[in-house]
């Protein structure tokens, strides 16, 4: 008995061994065929690098990506961009400012999204009241950003307004945004009331910017504490409600991203509010090391993670795909906005956000 | 049975392998130390199952919201901080750039707790006051109210921004026409009770229910006040017509090296289970919009008024309702002199004085030292109390030199002698009261900071008796004790308990406890 065991305990020892170094090699083989890279996010693009189907579709394209969130204006600046692979901040002027920081590298523009003013239907109500918004084709359009603007500069409050029963609030009516010093959906609002500003054109010389400062700074200042981050007003406006945060200025992606989630915090009497002009946000994805450039391409190419992109709410070259969900998915949202400006240039923009910095500290 | 040595080396071998495969070996739980708002205690019970959860161990260090902040400010070196909100602390200079991360974890707005019959007999119960209604009674001395220290706790803080917010007819410039800061004087009028941290002043209110009306704190503490069984009358939730300000309970990444571990806490607290939990045990809001807030949260959609976002602003706010609106404080320090004073303790005592008198120029240190309108009272004793020294300040142009001459009498100071506590502290009592005839309308307190026994005068029993022979109006006058060298840990902890007051630990850093008594003045 002793004699049989003792060598069979030996073979089946054996077998374990070997069959725990194949194991481990095959866990190793598989790891090398994938790079793990690291990169800086705007906080807007969080939750799609969280999608499991994201990881997934990047795993099959050869990537294991880890992602921190950060003000995409602070990217340039708050970070030692010599540890990561890739930086994908929200807003073409973010991405210049990360360019002027680290030299010459490959960009790309996987997708982008249009900013919107994140309200409620009784609100919405009471700006159609007084001729701001108009509703068309079941969507809210601010088509009048230049009483908007003028009401900004007269510290027009909420109960100064006419039908206003259902808000009828001593603060000042005013778009919340992100700290115009850090986060990029600040810095596109700013570019948007500049535009209006500066009488309905894009903002092209040091004196057109120096005649607009005074009336743009108020906008800012006037917010009080503002929050670094994109995230951080929309979550405000989920959780906190109307009476917190009646006009937000976001990104549709949130918003749709919210939408199609499970269970999803929006509720009816949430609407979106299109400005006229509207303005587009550029997703630009910065290559710090060629694994992270590589990433700009995939997300720019990869069939599923395109698809993906517009499930969390991004648009795409593939309008097509983003107008079929919306209808599906019935979101209040227009297949295409009709008047787009860009934001002016990186110089100006930039000079603007320091002039009013320098007001806020 | 003998089994042969190849065996037990293979044996051995696969054993080894399967332990240091990793991922199976229990890894030991790191404990990260969190820089933490004292009204977080409550969220303590809640971190074992986190530990179970992700292996993350968090161990909250507990401090002032002002101090956290000044703290972090120059450079404390902790990974992770946690206060009820961070507003203030992004306003620090040089506080940007140490924030690798900020995730909000629940909500709770400063609201006022009024006395359901007060309530009631004010028609508040079925529709809320605006702030300036609130101010109204207050004046009129029909609602008294306890409301933290803004330059030390953050409940108070919110509420001296929301009052000014809503009085003002510019909230987002937070200014005030003379007629408004006459409105704001008027509000603290009806201040009784203040106290340098929020969760104090909850106890403080269950101790003194009988005087006072009302109490402004955090939903969540007053929400708990009403379920602990303590109150003889419920609170009603009071939340101001033109709106609240709302704590958000950031928790806050400072060390970029605990990246991991600190998303995995955030996930944790963010997972609708746990908010459920937060939202049960803490009466905090949920920050995750899913989960539906339970019915005792009467108001579901409240106005949130604006926060300053400069800096300078608070600061304004800050000085201005030290200088100008709370009422005038009137602060015994009760000295102890004796022989064995001499040398450091002499020294210490000096420069814990002297701090309060503009040698501590930090952000914290101007809040804390003596301000325009007070009234200060010097009582040092021997074998018997010297004579009394008052030094009056008046507005803040004038004040630089009326420290002077504070300045010139603390740094006389010698010791020698002995230690008639009681003695002392009964003659300050006999000089409250007597202040008190001719300005009821001030905020009185006792400090007593002695370093040994009384051998001298009084005993405790009879000061005991002395005290409790006092009107009821002087008697609430609270004494904040300081342990100090060999001082009578018990008898000064029996001297807070009798007076409901607060015993202060000198005895590693003199000066601190000093200050730190400043927001309960």
């Amino acid at each position: 008995m002793r004699r049989t065991l003792a060598p069979l305990l030996a073979l089946l020892l054996i077998a374990g061994i070997g069959f725990a170094i194949y194991d481990s090699m095959s866990e190793q083989m598989t790891l090398r065929e994938r790079v793990s890279i690291t990169g800086l996010i705007g906080s807007e693009k969080e939750a799609f690098f969280a999608d499991p189907r994201v990881q997934k579709a990047l795993e099959e394209n050869g990537l294991i990506v880890k992602v921190e969130k950060a003000g995409s204006r602070q990217i340039a600046t708050a970070y030692d961009l010599k540890k990561y692979d890739f930086a994908f901040p929200a807003g073409q002027p973010a991405a210049d400012k990360i360019l002027q920081a680290v030299g010459k590298r490959s960009t790309d523009t996987p997708f982008f999204t249009p900013m919107v003013i994140a309200s409620w239907r009784p609100i919405a109500t009471i700006l159609e009241a007084n001729g701001v918004v108009r509703e068309r084709d079941g969507v809210y359009y601010w088509f009048d950003l230049d009483r908007y603007f003028e009401w900004t500069q007269r510290e027009t409050r909420w109960k100064d307004l006419k039908d206003n029963a259902a808000y009828p609030v001593n603060k000042s009516v005013l778009i919340r945004s992100t700290d115009v010093r850090k986060s990029n959906s600040a810095a596109m609002y700013l570019a948007l009331m500049s535009y209006i500003a500066n009488g309905q054109r894009i903002i092209a010389s040091r004196d057109e910017m120096d005649a607009a400062l005074p009336r743009l700074a108020p906008l800012f200042l006037r917010q009080g504490y503002t929050e670094y981050s994109s995230e951080g007003p929309f979550e405000n406006y989920l959780a906190m409600g109307m009476g917190s945060s009646p006009l937000v200025m976001i990104y549709e992606s949130q918003f749709i991203h919210e939408a199609l989630k499970e269970p999803s915090a929006i509720r009816p009497e949430m609407v979106l509010l299109y400005p006229e002009p509207g303005l587009f946000t550029r997703h630009v994805l910065v290559g710090l090391s060629e694994q992270g450039a590589r990433l700009g391409q995939v997300l720019s190419n990869d069939e599923a993670l395109r698809r993906l992109a517009i499930e969390h709410g991004f648009r795409t070259s593939d309008a097509a795909s983003f107008q079929a969900q919306a209808r599906q998915r019935h979101l209040a949202v227009p297949a295409e906005l009709i008047q787009v400006i860009d934001p002016p240039s990186y110089e100006i923009l930039e000079g603007m956000i320091q002039a009013i910095e320098q007001l806020m500290n | 049975m003998k089994i042969q040595p190849i065996v037990a080396i293979l044996i051995a071998l696969v054993l080894g392998w399967w332990l240091m495969k990793g991922e199976d070996t229990p890894a030991e739980a790191p404990v990260l130390h969190v820089l933490a708002g004292s009204e977080l205690k409550d969220v303590e019970p809640l971190l074992p199952q986190l530990e179970k959860d992700t292996g993350v161990r968090l161990k909250l260090d507990y401090i002032g919201t002002l101090d956290g902040a000044e703290q972090l400010s120059q450079g404390a070196d902790y990974p992770l901080a946690w206060f009820s909100h961070a507003k203030y602390l992004e306003l620090l200079s040089g506080m940007n750039a140490r924030i690798q991360a900020r995730e909000k974890i629940a909500l709770s707005p400063v609201v006022i707790g009024v006395r359901q019959s007060v309530a009631r007999r004010f028609g508040w119960d079925a529709s809320p006051p605006s702030w300036r209604e609130i101010g109204q009674r207050a004046e009129a001395g029909e609602l008294r109210f306890a409301m933290t220290n803004p330059t030390a706790s953050n409940s108070g803080f919110s509420a001296l921004i929301g009052l000014i917010a809503a009085l003002s007819s510019d909230p987002e410039g937070f200014t005030l026409t003379p007629a408004q800061q006459e409105e704001v004087k008027g509000f603290f009028k009806g201040q009784r009770l203040t106290a340098g941290s929020s969760g104090w002043l909850a106890e403080s209110y269950t101790r003194d229910q009988e005087r006072l009306d009302a109490i402004v704190n955090y939903e969540s503490v007053l929400l708990q006040l009403n379920r602990g069984g303590q109150l003889k009358e419920p609170l009603t939730m009071i939340y101001p017509r033109e709106g609240v300000v709302t704590a958000d309970y950031p928790l806050l990444l400072l060390d970029p090296a605990q990246r991991a571990a600190y998303d995995k806490v955030v996930a944790w607290f963010r997972q609708p289970g746990i908010q459920e939990r937060l939202m049960k045990e803490t009466d905090r809001r949920p920050m995750l919009p899913t989960v539906p807030l339970d019915a005792r949260f009467k108001a579901r959609d409240l106005i949130e008024l604006p926060f300053p976002g400069q800096r300078s602003v608070v600061d304004r706010i800050l000085s201005s309702y030290l200088d100008e609106q709370r009422p005038v404080a009137h602060a015994f320090f009760v000295l102890d002199l004796s022989g064995s004073m001499q040398g450091e303790r002499l020294a210490a005592l000096k420069a814990s004085l002297l701090n309060l008198m503009g040698a501590d120029t930090s952000l914290t240190g101007q809040f804390a030292r003596f301000r325009a309108r007070e009234q200060v009272t010097f009582l040092p004793f021997r074998d018997t109390v010297e004579t009394p020294n008052t030094i009056g300040l008046s507005t803040e142009a004038a004040i630089e030199g009326e420290l002077e001459s504070a300045r010139a009498y603390v740094r006389q100071f010698h010791a020698g002698g002995g230690t008639a506590v009681y003695a002392a502290l009964a003659e300050a009592y006999r000089r409250v009261a007597e202040a008190r005839q001719a300005h009821p309308e001030r905020y009185y307190s006792i400090v007593l900071m002695t370093d040994g026994v009384s051998n001298s005068g009084l005993d405790f029993d009879l000061f005991r008796a002395a005290y409790q022979a006092l009107p009821p109006d002087v008697r609430v006058t609270k004494t904040f004790p300081i342990l100090f060298g060999e001082s009578d840990n018990a008898a000064m902890h029996g001297l807070a308990e009798l007076t409901g007051g607060k015993v202060f630990d000198g005895s590693q850093n003199l000066a601190a406890a000093f200050k730190a008594i400043r927001g309960y003045q």
